[in-house]
């Protein structure tokens, strides 16, 4: 791993990174192949977003039991994907998310969608799924202050991170099959997706009000017994 | 004898990266050249087919079916092109739209191949030596989920099985076995959390965290690697100008047209060739050469 030891230097590539090489991607995949690549420079710039966060909490001092909370969350919620129709991936980061902290969601959710894919298979979808799934425990992260006190808020937020999933995994959907982006077209995969859009949230809203309090009340007694 | 998998993980992204990006980035209307997609759904399935011959016979039905399926239901829905070949419900079929789905359907299934290869080649160890390079903290919580998926279902099974000595699960009706399941799933939680935070204070007095986190891996770089990488570097190279100089271009819409065959574009098709086949020809020259040593004994 190379690091950079001027504090001022990594502090100018920490900003200059986002605004400078992920536009960089995009315009030069506009420009230099002409008419449009939108997969591979869709895919190029979610990869670039991934590592950015990765090598971001690779700064940070995070705690060993908080880094261990993760793994363990991770692989409940990948155990937990082999429930045919019904996929708790989604409940276990937001509630993570809720009560470790938004990045812990965010690591949860892009881990789960690596790791179980493992078992169901990679391909160009993993890193949207990634992608989808770790920014639904970081925004539930930030949320964390009014979901955690009430749960029809919590169970609110399932049904919308349900909706949030498929809007994301349809956009995939519609550059895979390299279809013009339109919003016709866009709409059109939305409808047809109606279905897994009702499943996702459906469960999203069984787990959450399952799952919900008693995996918080698991965590919090682990954080109060043993000060994580 | 599977060769590729005595090749360094590094080499094996390389190559992988390279043949998919191009796989991928000439799923587009422009540069959409039915050759280079046909290669390379080519390329990846003898890939596939050499390392596992027979095995799952049945994945690959599903595949063609797909594959037709993809090529059908293109000209249901694009009515772009000229030659119409029928009329239903006073929409016209057409040949190009026809041709389009066949050439995307390729796109796709070889794409999902290149994966399937990918996914076997690259074991998760793989995985987290590339990782481990990036960023250790990720790698390391990778690894441990890796670690505690079949720990999980193992104390699982004995949970189970202690719940019905005691009496307590029963599989009998549904609601009974739901109960049962929620009470096993929430003792498993209780016990995963504090395992781990055991866990955690054992690597903490063991000094993880002190310094910096090395890893073990018994990857080396050979000579094959550099080749490899080489080869892979220089043939995407060769064929990214190619395809952005043009003179592969290829429309269906609203007929079909391409950039006549020129030195550019041969070479272009050459080099892709070369690329999407490296696999086999590693394979078999390591399979000849396997043979002939045997021969010798």
């Amino acid at each position: 791993m190379i690091t950079i030891k001027n504090a001022s230097l990594r502090k100018v590539l920490r900003i200059a990174i986002p605004f400078a090489l992920v536009p960089a991607v995009i315009v030069a995949g506009v420009y230099l192949f002409k008419e449009n690549s939108y997969m591979l420079i869709s895919v190029a710039v979610i990869i670039l977003s991934l590592l950015l966060f990765i090598s971001g909490f690779e700064k940070k001092k995070t705690g060993t039991r908080r880094l261990i909370i993760v793994a363990i969350m991770t692989a409940l919620s990948v155990v937990g994907r082999f429930i045919p129709v019904f996929k708790p991936v989604t409940a276990m980061t937001v509630i993570t998310a809720v009560y470790i902290g938004g990045e812990a969601g965010f690591l949860v959710g892009a881990m789960s969608a690596l790791i179980s894919n493992f078992w169901f298979g990679q391909g160009p979808w993993t890193p949207f799924q990634m992608f989808a799934w770790g920014m639904i425990g970081l925004v539930g992260g930030l949320l964390s202050k009014y979901l955690k006190k009430s749960r029809v808020a919590l169970v609110i937020y399932g049904v919308v991170a349900g909706l949030a999933y498929s809007l994301i995994m349809d956009f995939w959907a519609l550059i895979w099959n390299n279809e013009i982006i339109s919003m016709e077209a866009y709409l059109a995969s939305l409808v047809t997706a109606i279905p897994y859009t009702i499943v996702y949230s459906a469960s999203n809203l069984m787990f959450f009000a399952l799952l919900a309090k008693p995996f918080g009340e698991k965590l919090e007694r682990v954080k109060l017994k043993y000060g994580v | 004898m599977k060769a590729f998998d005595n090749y360094n993980p590094i080499t094996v992204f390389i190559y992988f990266a390279s043949v998919i990006t191009i796989g991928m980035f000439c799923l587009n209307p422009v540069t959409m050249n039915p050759l280079i997609l046909f290669l390379s759904l080519a390329g990846a399935v003898t890939t596939y087919l050499i390392r596992n011959r027979t095995e799952g016979a049945q994945s690959h039905l599903f595949f063609f079916v797909m594959f037709i399926l993809l090529t059908v239901i293109n000209p249901l829905f694009n009515h772009n092109g000229v030659t119409v070949l029928l009329i239903i419900n006073n929409n016209p079929v057409t040949l190009e739209a026809l041709l389009y789905g066949a050439a995307s359907a390729a796109a796709i299934i070889g794409v999902i191949y290149w994966f399937r290869s990918f996914s076997q080649i690259m074991t998760s160890d793989k995985l987290l030596y590339i990782l481990g390079n990036i960023s250790p903290k990720f790698a390391l919580i990778l690894s441990m989920t890796l670690r505690y998926v079949p720990m999980f279902e193992k104390q699982t099974q004995k949970v189970i099985q202690a719940q019905r000595g005691l009496g307590l699960y029963s599989d009998t009706d549904f609601m009974s076995r739901v109960r049962g399941g929620t009470r096993v799933f929430s003792v498993m939680v209780t016990w995963a959390l504090e395992n781990g935070v055991i866990t955690s204070d054992s690597m903490t007095a063991r000094g993880y965290g002190i310094t910096k986190r090395t890893f073990f891996s018994i990857f080396k770089f050979r000579r094959q690697d550099i080749i490899l990488s080489a080869a892979s570097v220089i043939l995407f190279l060769i064929i990214l100008a190619g395809v952005i100089s043009g003179s592969v271009n290829f429309k269906f819409y609203p007929e079909i047209s391409y950039a006549g065959t020129t030195v550019i574009s041969v070479i272009t098709y050459i080099a892709y060739g070369l690329l999407a086949f490296l696999p086999a020809f590693t394979e078999s020259g390591e399979e000849l050469r396997w043979k002939y040593l045997k021969s010798r004994i």
